[in-house]
C-alpha cells in the first residue's frame, strides 16, 4: 500500500504536463475576452509565418520586469508575419486585481502593442499545461509548438541578457531553420486556477 | 537588576540576530541536502516574497519544521538580490534563524539543479526520504498541510 502511496505521490508532479514540442495547438477557437470586451480566439491570432502565445498577469513582479520585451519582441516581428497575443489565466482573480479593467488599464500603461485576453475557467492554460507567467508558446504556421519556456535569461534587465532564447527561436522559425533551443525554463508566479 | 539587564541583554541578542542568509546556487544547496541522508529527512522548499501563495503556507512549514525534530527544512528565496535585506526580515520575523539559502544564478541552470520536471512555478516543494535520501514527493504550488504531512510521513520511514 506504502509502495502505491509513493508511486502516486512521485508522479503526481506530472498531473498537468506542459505542451509538448510539435504538438497541434489546442482550444484555437476557444473564446476569451479582450480588454475592450469583445470575443478573440487564438484562430483569429494567428500570423503568417506564426504564433506567439504569452500567459500573463497584471501584477506578477517577474512579469512587470520581462513585460518590456513583450513589447519590442512584437515591435519586431508582427511585421514579419508573428502573430502576438497576452492571455490571463488567473481565473481565480479576475474580480480582484486581474479584472478585465485592470487589463485594460495595465495594457494601456505599459503600451501593450498586442491583444491581451482573459481565459474563462483558466481553460487555455490547462489545455497547455502553463503554469506560470510569463509562459511563453511559440507556434508555427502550421500551428504546431516550436518552442516553449522564457523570453530570455535575465528578467530585471533586457541589457544584461546572454540567451535570448525567444527572439532567437522566432528568428529561426521566420527563416525555416531548426529550433537549436525548443525549450527553456525561468521561474515565474503559478497561474490561479479557479 | 543585573538579573534584569542580563535578561534583557540576552533577549536583545536573541531578537537582535541576523539571520544567516547565503546566496547560494542549485548544486550548492543540493551538496547541503545529500549531507542530511541518513541523518534526517529533508523538506525544501522554494519561495519568494511577490509570491503570495509562497508567504501564505510559509508559517505552516515552520510550524512543522519545529514539531519534527529529525526533519531538516530548507528554504531558498528566489527574490531579486536587490530584495535581500527584506528576505532577511521575513525570514526573522516568521522564526527561521538556521542558515537559509537565497538564488544567485541563473533561473535555468537553477531549476533544472533543483528538479528537472520542475517548471519554475512557485512556490516548489520537495520532500526528501531520511534514510535513502531520494525523493519521496515534490509539488508547484500552494498544497494543503496534509499533503506536506503525508509526504514527512514516508519520508521518515524511508
Amino acid at each position: 500500500m506504502r509502495n502505491i502511496l509513493v508511486f502516486m505521490l512521485i508522479f503526481s508532479m506530472n498531473e498537468a504536463a506542459e505542451l509538448a514540442i510539435g504538438s497541434l495547438m489546442p482550444e484555437i477557437g476557444h473564446q476569451m475576452i479582450e480588454t475592450n470586451g469583445k470575443n478573440l480566439t487564438l484562430s483569429d491570432t494567428r500570423g503568417e509565418k506564426g504564433t506567439l502565445v504569452i500567459f500573463s498577469s497584471n501584477t506578477c513582479p517577474w512579469v512587470i520586469r520581462w513585460e518590456d520585451r513583450y513589447v519590442s519582441i512584437t515591435e519586431s516581428y508582427s511585421p514579419k508575419g508573428i502573430g502576438v497575443i497576452a492571455v490571463n489565466s488567473n481565473a481565480l482573480l479576475f474580480d480582484e486585481r486581474e479584472s478585465l479593467d485592470k487589463m485594460a488599464r495595465h495594457a494601456s500603461d505599459k503600451d501593450y502593442n498586442f491583444p491581451y485576453v482573459q481565459d474563462p475557467g483558466s481553460r487555455l492554460a490547462k489545455a497547455f499545461g502553463a503554469t506560470k507567467t510569463p509562459h511563453i508558446y511559440l507556434f508555427d504556421d502550421n500551428d504546431r509548438l516550436v518552442y516553449r519556456g522564457a523570453i530570455d535569461d535575465d528578467a530585471r534587465d533586457a541589457n544584461s541578457v546572454e540567451e535570448h532564447f525567444l527572439a532567437n527561436a522566432i528568428e529561426q522559425l521566420i527563416d525555416g531553420r531548426p529550433i537549436e533551443k525548443p525549450t527553456s525554463k525561468a521561474i515565474g508566479c503559478s497561474i490561479k486556477f479557479p | 537588576m543585573i538579573r534584569i539587564i542580563l535578561i534583557s541583554f540576552c533577549l536583545c541578542i536573541q531578537s537582535c540576530a541576523k539571520v544567516d542568509l547565503v546566496p547560494s546556487t542549485a548544486d550548492e544547496v543540493m551538496s547541503k541536502i545529500k549531507e542530511f541522508k541518513g541523518e534526517k529527512a529533508v523538506l525544501l522548499n522554494i519561495w519568494a516574497l511577490w509570491c503570495a501563495p509562497c508567504v501564505e503556507e510559509f508559517p505552516m512549514i515552520v510550524d512543522l519544521r519545529d514539531e519534527h525534530h529529525d526533519i531538516e527544512v530548507v528554504f531558498i528565496s528566489a527574490d531579486f538580490d536587490d530584495q535581500i535585506e527584506d528576505v532577511r526580515s521575513f525570514l526573522d520575523q516568521n522564526g527561521v534563524r538556521s542558515t537559509s539559502y537565497i538564488k544567485k544564478e541563473k533561473d535555468e541552470s537553477f531549476i533544472l539543479g533543483i528538479h528537472p520536471d520542475w517548471t519554475g512555478s512557485l512556490p516548489f516543494t520537495v520532500v526528501y526520504a531520511k534514510d535513502s535520501g531520494n525523493i519521496v514527493d515534490s509539488w508547484e504550488g500552494k498544497h494543503p498541510e496534509s499533503r506536506f504531512r503525508t509526504a514527512i510521513e514516508i519520508a521518515l520511514k524511508s
